[in-house]
């Protein structure tokens, strides 16, 4: 399975954001979105969950079978602040989560077996998320997208303010949930990107070009990387 | 000094000018016409100084004749029996000395004084005495021109209206006096915004003081006025020479001026904080219910403080009234017929009592800042049956709570119409009871039907839409309209039951066919 973005375009007023992006992301990758600071990463995710209405272009999922267009349900969006509801306890909220999606999860595992899976100890489970840590949110969050299972999954600066411990957790956490999905990591830490994900993508001047590493080391790469960004002068 | 007020007068013109543009930007049918780079278009930017020009000059005169009209002239007018300038002079001393108190203008804290003195670090003492200096000015101007309008209308003595003036501008500089010394003495920064209980107690006597002795003919004799007003001038002398000499102005507008900031760039946030301290914690509760029945009860039932509860505090109160109203025909015989007279065409009025008792707005921004602002970012979420799904869910809660209010009312309008001496129409008392719960229907899906039309929340919880603004000012404005009508009960009865049962069969069709697609987080 492939994602396509096809020509996208995107402007405000005159300005335009994207301008003919086209990209193709294979499934099974980490791609690491990286541009200057008004590049269009944000609004290129808006596009893409459907919450802004692009002027022109498309975007699809390619396979043996054909193109398909993208459902609701298809795409996982992760905000760098965590939301999660704040009225309910993370027991309530998987419980529902669960119920809403009998489904397409059948047959789901007993809540605490999702929970240890987590590591969400159990104290916390029975507590209302308006008391959890930025963290604790931050592992809801994560819990509901890898148990929804998406096949688009876009995470805008998700690992910023988590502290060691738990930025270590999730970069596994991502490591392991790769398989069987695209996923859209945008981020400004370029130690982190080249780190974690299997291809660097830039978003300058409204277009997506990926950067390939070939034979270079990580230091080299870097260098290419800063490189290729610091031509995007109109930042 | 001439230097640094003259940069900071621009500064001052510039946001000023910035503000009109941004306004200008807001209408709805302008944004369109305007082009994106309107702040460096020079026509707009003329347009724009010319208003902010204008705005500056009507400002010295406009505040001054209408707090003349109102305070002074007003009571005045009516007491023609009385000795005029000893009147005048009565009512002018203590507002003029409370006005020291709310109107120092040094003590001010405003986003262009943040952005000279702390951002652009401008000398804080030249940039203080000069305004100062400049608004003061203003001020006497103002004050001599109206005060010689109305003083010529009320026929005062010249000399009042000539010196009056240069007392009031003597208090302000007293009291600036007085809260320097404070700051010298304990460090104490005194915010004209947040004025402190005891100086609240002071101002209110001093209001007291101007209108209620002269209310039984008693006011202080003319030679008393004008020694406190020579001694006010004094008194404003000597306070001048120790703002001169202060020269810690950079401290303490350094404490002074953010306050002006954090106003209103953390209001989105302290909203957030606000609605979020709602939910209630209830320990053992859980829900036996499933899905979006789940989510729901535990919702509604972790929001009572600003749901049930207050729903059930207004049909208590309203339950009160009634009874009181009812044990008042009982002993008074008299009230009956014109209670009953007024109580036939009165039906309007109540237009405007279920929509101030109404709670949908507290519910949907409660839905969306604790509920609706997370979970629409998850996916399953925005599924269009799911959002219809949840709609009708919510719909109901809203209307049950809404109900409870509406019934008491509905049900107390027909007795005490009954207790009054009645109706030759029966049809009246149902129309009463039908036609406020079709208003309480109305005011439910109408709150909920443009939340999920318009969804006016962006994902830093800001209210972003200005339709959804106009469209509340709109509920406001005709609902004020409606409370000035006298209306014959069956006539407004038959129009309002009509009109609220077509309103919501289309706001349900609307939401059914647009809200897949407009409930979602703004960007």
């Amino acid at each position: 399975m492939k994602f396509v973005i096809d020509h996208l375009r995107k402007g405000y007023g005159k300005k335009e954001v994207l301008r003919d992006a086209s990209f193709t992301f294979e499934s099974g990758k980490i791609y690491g979105l990286l541009g200057r600071n008004g590049a269009g990463k944000t609004t290129l995710f808006n596009c893409l969950n459907r919450d802004l209405v692009c002027d022109g272009g498309e975007f699809y999922f390619e396979s043996n079978e054909g193109r398909r267009e993208l459902q609701a349900d298809d795409v996982g969006y992760v905000l760098s602040t965590p939301t999660v509801p704040e009225f309910l306890t993370g027991r309530e909220f998987l419980k529902f989560f669960l119920d809403i999606n009998r489904a397409s999860i059948p047959s789901p595992e007993p809540l605490d077996a999702y929970f240890d899976e987590m590591s969400i100890a159990p104290e916390d489970r029975d507590k209302l998320m308006k008391d959890y840590s930025h963290g604790m949110k931050n592992k809801m969050q994560m819990l509901i997208q890898m148990i929804a299972q998406p096949n688009l999954f876009l995470l805008d600066e998700p690992l910023t303010s988590l502290d060691v411990v738990v930025a270590e957790e999730m970069k596994a956490r991502l490591r392991s949930m790769r398989e069987g999905r695209v996923t859209i990591f945008s981020t400004h830490l370029l130690d982190l990107a080249v780190d974690l994900c299997d291809e660097i993508v830039l978003l300058s001047h409204g277009t997506l070009e990926l950067v390939e590493q070939s034979a270079l080391d990580d230091e080299a790469f870097k260098e290419k990387i800063l490189a290729a960004l610091r031509e995007d002068s109109h930042a | 000094m001439l230097n640094t007020f003259l940069l900071s007068y621009s500064l001052k013109n510039t946001y000023r000018v910035n503000s009109i543009l941004y306004a200008l930007k807001q209408v709805p049918l302008l944004k369109r016409l305007l082009p994106d780079s309107l702040y460096s278009v020079r026509g707009l930017k003329i347009f724009a100084n010319v208003l902010a020009a204008l705005w500056e000059a009507a400002t010295i005169f406009a505040g001054k004749l209408i707090y003349l009209f109102l305070m002074l002239f007003l009571p005045c007018i009516s007491r023609t029996e009385l000795d005029a300038a000893a009147l005048a002079l009565h009512i002018l001393l203590p507002l003029t000395i409370l006005g020291a108190f709310s109107n120092t203008y040094l003590f001010n804290p405003t986003r262009d004084k943040y952005y000279a003195v702390i951002l652009m670090r401008m000398d804080a003492r030249s940039y203080a005495l000069s305004t100062y200096g400049y608004a003061l000015g203003k001020y006497v101007v103002g004050m001599l021109g109206s005060l010689l309008l109305f003083g010529a209308l009320l026929r005062l003595p010249l000399w009042l209206s000539l010196v009056f003036p240069f007392f009031a501008a003597g208090c302000k500089l007293l009291v600036v006096q007085i809260s320097l010394w404070d700051y010298r003495r304990r460090g104490f920064v005194s915010n004209e915004n947040k004025l402190g209980k005891f100086t609240w107690l002071l101002m209110a006597l001093l209001l007291l003081a101007s209108y209620l002795p002269p209310a039984f003919g008693l006011f202080l004799p003319l030679p008393v006025s004008c020694a406190v007003m020579a001694a006010g001038i004094l008194a404003g002398l000597v306070s001048l020479r120790g703002l001169l000499t202060f020269r810690e102005f950079r401290s303490m507008y350094q404490r002074l001026l953010p306050q002006a900031m954090n106003r209103s760039a953390a209001s989105a946030q302290a909203v957030k904080a606000r609605t979020e301290k709602y939910i209630t914690e209830d320990g053992s509760f859980t829900s036996r219910r499933e899905g979006f029945e789940f989510l729901n009860e535990l919702f509604i039932r972790r929001h009572q403080k600003i749901l049930w509860k207050s729903a059930k505090r207004i049909a208590g109160g309203a339950l009160v009234l009634f009874a009181l109203a009812a044990a008042g025909l009982a002993f008074f015989p008299g009230a009956k017929e014109p209670v009953n007279s007024l109580l036939l065409v009165y039906l309007p009025y109540f237009t405007f009592i279920m929509y101030a008792i109404n709670r949908g707005t507290s519910f949907t921004q409660a839905l969306f800042l604790n509920c609706d602002h997370s979970l629409l970012t998850y996916p399953f979420y925005k599924k269009p049956d799911m959002v219809l799904r949840l709609f009708r869910i919510r719909l109901r809660e809203i209307m049950k709570i809404n109900l409870l209010p509406a019934a008491v009312i509905g049900l107390g309008l027909p007795a005490l119409l009954y207790l009054s001496g009645g109706t030759d129409n029966p049809l009246n008392y149902a129309v009463l009871l039908v036609s406020i719960l079709s208003m309480s229907m109305f005011f439910s899906v109408h709150y909920l039907t443009i939340y999920y039309l318009l969804q006016p929340y962006n994902a830093g919880t800001e209210l972003k839409s200005g339709t959804y603004r106009l469209v509340l000012m709109a509920t406001y404005l005709v609902c004020y309209f409606l409370m000035m009508q006298r209306i014959p009960i069956l006539l407004f009865g038959a129009l309002c039951i009509l009109f609220c049962v077509l309103y919501c069969v289309a706001a349900c069709v609307l939401v059914y066919r647009l809200a897949p697609k407009t409930f979602r987080i703004r960007p």
